[in-house]
């Protein structure tokens, strides 16, 4: 009985301090915690990029757990292995939706693998955030359940081919993976370089899983380069400079940042990966979002995956307090007040919820670019930050 | 939780009705065939394509795509006739993977890599999504009840024995007098046909088909069906089907629960429990958990008349 008492006041009292401190937004850690749904590709062809992309978004969520949560709530994380396979993602979102009541969803990486789970979210009214970034994703009619920090692939190949102009690039030869974007790259790229009197000679499109792409290479070659721009992922692309390097072919080599992350190049002798530039959209080169992402994950370089899920806990995190609650159409209507517009600029989670907690308004900007919106939600415009392997070593080179 | 197994029901629903479709093909007739995705492909894109670009109403979208799978199956079985064992395997596992890779490169069939989206589902918007996967979950299981006995009635009939023959010896059947080419093709015809009615629904379920979806995992998802339900045995193959499904999708709420891994072990030690089950499944259950049950043909129990008069005469 007195067991019973007690715990009826305290109970109580709890209930009372919840009550109290919601308009303020308490630092204390009561209540039911917020379930926030990841879902990457922990095995198959993604299987390399999804673990850095979940590392990144829990490293936020205790952050901001450890300042006290948001709403005054704990964030609590149901992870699940979209398999890197559109079947098996459509089964775990489901879960994700169904059994954890999730209110968003943050992460699916494969084309495919997004188209699939998106009509599962939006009919369900949740929200979706990916890095897929195939055009036609964002022209689903996902009814504003969709937003991607990924760049379109306009965006992207009119930048790369910019920096392969600059680099003095007059013969291009594309070889890339078959995927959703691979014809608007080759299009966007054309388009680039035709006015600047340098073209496209060799257009490939190869396999993925070959254990060799030499005789695509001697494909691209007869177009007679005079540099390459690789468009595949980590485990092909590897392969890929594997195979040039043995055809002796040494000429710049131009590829996307995650193709070419710090762990592939430690794996493979430097002579390999020597011309080897890599870029990825990126903040401001004095972004403290960047730095802070960086230490946050122990990564010296993030990647663009990286830095665009840290982008998505920190503007998941931001949008629940400024809608005052966790539902999914609570983001789709309130994840734009918080990333764009002339409110205070903040850099992170912890930072941003401060500010809100003072009543400002705030425009989040992002480790992987301003996070700025389209309608469809499509990223408006970023920077792109590239490097070049120096002995086997990602380093720095020029933030355009 | 409820409406996730009803979802769940309905993908278990589906993986009965290939398993069913497969146990004519390789559990009755005795052709390997890897390639079972790949007609579950031409089921969903033929009515995924006719509903969505032509307007073909929803119900003979589906009968096209199981139609055209099967003709599909005809085809690829003339191609095969002369193989057997490992060599059709290899050809069928072959086929599954040629479709894929000209459905991701011929951009104007339909859309490549980016797939179709959008497909009708009936009354989609009417119902919403709770009702519309209940609704789904009815007709799910309609057909594949209707073609749990559409398999019964072949394969107890004399075609079904003349499949068996083949399976276990197909010389012996050919000196019958029976045209073995003709019953494998017959096999193929009926069991992709379920393949591609399975495809189609699939299709129209989810919204979307991409050719990624139509990688080898579902094959291999649903071989493991069989062989944990039964080689051969219609109830085997919608037994092992659910229970792959329910294995699948239990192991995410079991593998939270073990102390002490990362997300990422999580997701590897998922799969390797997925193949442990399996192995122990063939260990102990070599003939699966349902094994076939072959009618044994009558025993005299009392001596025949004739030579119980012979020993009179004796």
């Amino acid at each position: 009985m007195r067991k019973t008492t007690r715990r009826t006041i305290l109970k109580t009292a709890a209930a009372a301090a919840t009550v109290a401190a919601l308009p303020i937004n308490a630092n204390a850690q009561s209540g039911e915690p917020i379930r926030i749904g990841i879902l990457t590709p922990l095995t198959g062809a993604g299987g390399n990029d999804g673990p850095r992309m979940l590392k990144a978004m829990t490293a936020v969520f205790d952050e901001v757990n450890k300042q006290g949560g948001v709403l005054g709530r704990r964030i609590e994380t149901v992870v699940e292995d979209d398999q890197t396979n559109p079947e098996a993602a459509v089964r775990a979102a489901r879960k994700l939706i169904e059994v954890n009541k999730v209110p968003m969803i943050l992460g699916t990486w494969a084309s495919a693998v997004t188209a699939a789970v998106a009509p599962v979210c939006w009919e369900s009214k949740t929200f979706l955030m990916t890095v897929s970034g195939a055009d036609s994703i964002t022209l689903l009619p996902h009814q504003g359940f969709l937003i991607r920090t990924q760049p379109t692939s306009k965006l992207q190949a009119t930048a790369h081919g910019e920096f392969m102009l600059s680099q003095g690039a007059k013969r291009v030869g594309i070889i890339g993976i078959q995927a959703p974007f691979a014809l608007p790259n080759k299009e966007h790229l054309e388009n680039t370089l035709k006015p600047k009197g340098a073209e496209v000679v060799s257009h490939v499109i190869y396999e993925k899983d070959k254990p060799t792409y030499r005789s695509e290479i001697d494909q691209m070659m007869r177009g007679k380069p005079d540099y390459i721009y690789t468009n595949g992922y980590a485990p092909d692309t590897v392969v890929l400079l594997r195979d040039l390097y043995r055809a002796g072919i040494d000429m710049p080599k131009f590829a996307q940042s995650y193709a070419v992350p710090q762990a592939t190049l430690d794996t493979i002798p430097p002579e390999v990966s020597t011309k080897v530039y890599t870029g990825q959209p990126s903040a401001d080169i004095e972004s403290p979002a960047y730095k802070l992402a960086a230490d946050r994950t122990g990564d010296k370089e993030p990647d663009g995956y990286v830095s665009q899920a840290t982008d998505w806990a920190s503007m998941a995190v931001l949008t629940i307090a400024k809608a005052k609650e966790a539902s999914g159409v609570a983001m789709k209507d309130n994840v734009r007040k918080i990333c764009q517009g002339s409110g205070q600029k903040v850099y992170s989670a912890v930072e941003g919820l401060k500010v809100l907690a003072e009543g400002k308004e705030i425009n989040y900007e992002g480790a992987s670019g301003p996070c700025d919106f389209t309608d469809i939600g499509d990223i408006l415009g970023c920077r792109f930050r590239y490097m070049h392997v120096v002995k086997g070593k990602l380093e720095f080179l020029k933030l355009v | 939780m409820e409406h996730y197994l009803v979802a769940m029901g309905v993908t278990a629903g589906i993986y009965a009705m290939m398993a069913l479709g497969m146990n004519v093909i390789w559990g009755k007739a005795g052709l390997i065939n890897l390639g079972l995705v790949g007609f579950f492909a031409v089921g969903a894109y033929t009515s995924g394509l006719l509903t969505l670009r032509l307007g073909w109403p929803i119900p003979l979208g589906i009968a096209a795509g199981t139609l055209v799978a099967s003709l599909v199956g005809v085809l690829v079985a003339m191609i095969t006739v002369r193989l057997r064992g490992d060599y059709l395997a290899i050809v069928t596992l072959g086929f599954a993977e040629t479709m894929r890779i000209v459905m991701s490169n011929e951009l104007w069939i339909a859309n490549g890599t980016d797939g179709l989206s959008g497909i009708p589902g009936p009354f989609r918007q009417a119902l919403g999504p709770h009702l519309f996967n209940l609704q789904f979950l009815g007709i799910v299981t309609a057909a594949t009840v209707i073609l749990f006995f559409l398999v019964e009635r072949l394969v107890n009939s004399p075609f079904g024995r003349v499949l068996r023959g083949i399976r276990d010896d197909e010389q012996v059947v050919q000196v019958a007098g029976k045209n073995v080419v003709t019953f494998k093709i017959k096999a193929f015809a009926f069991g992709t046909a379920a393949l591609g009615l399975a495809g189609a629904l699939y299709g129209h379920f989810t919204s979307f088909i991409a050719p990624d979806l139509f990688a080898p995992l579902l094959t291999l998802y649903v071989k493991l069906s069989l062989l944990a339900g039964g080689l051969g045995n219609s109830i085997g193959a919608v037994v092992g089907a659910v229970l792959v499904v329910f294995f699948l999708e239990s192991t995410r709420f079991i593998i939270p629960l073990v102390p002490g891994i990362s997300a990422v072990q999580g997701a590897a030690l998922r799969e390797l429990l997925i193949a442990v089950a399996l192995l122990v499944v063939l260990r102990f259950y070599a003939r699966g958990l349902v094994p076939e049950s072959i009618p044994q043909p009558p025993l005299p129990t009392a001596p025949p008349e004739a030579a119980v008069a012979i020993e009179r005469v004796r």
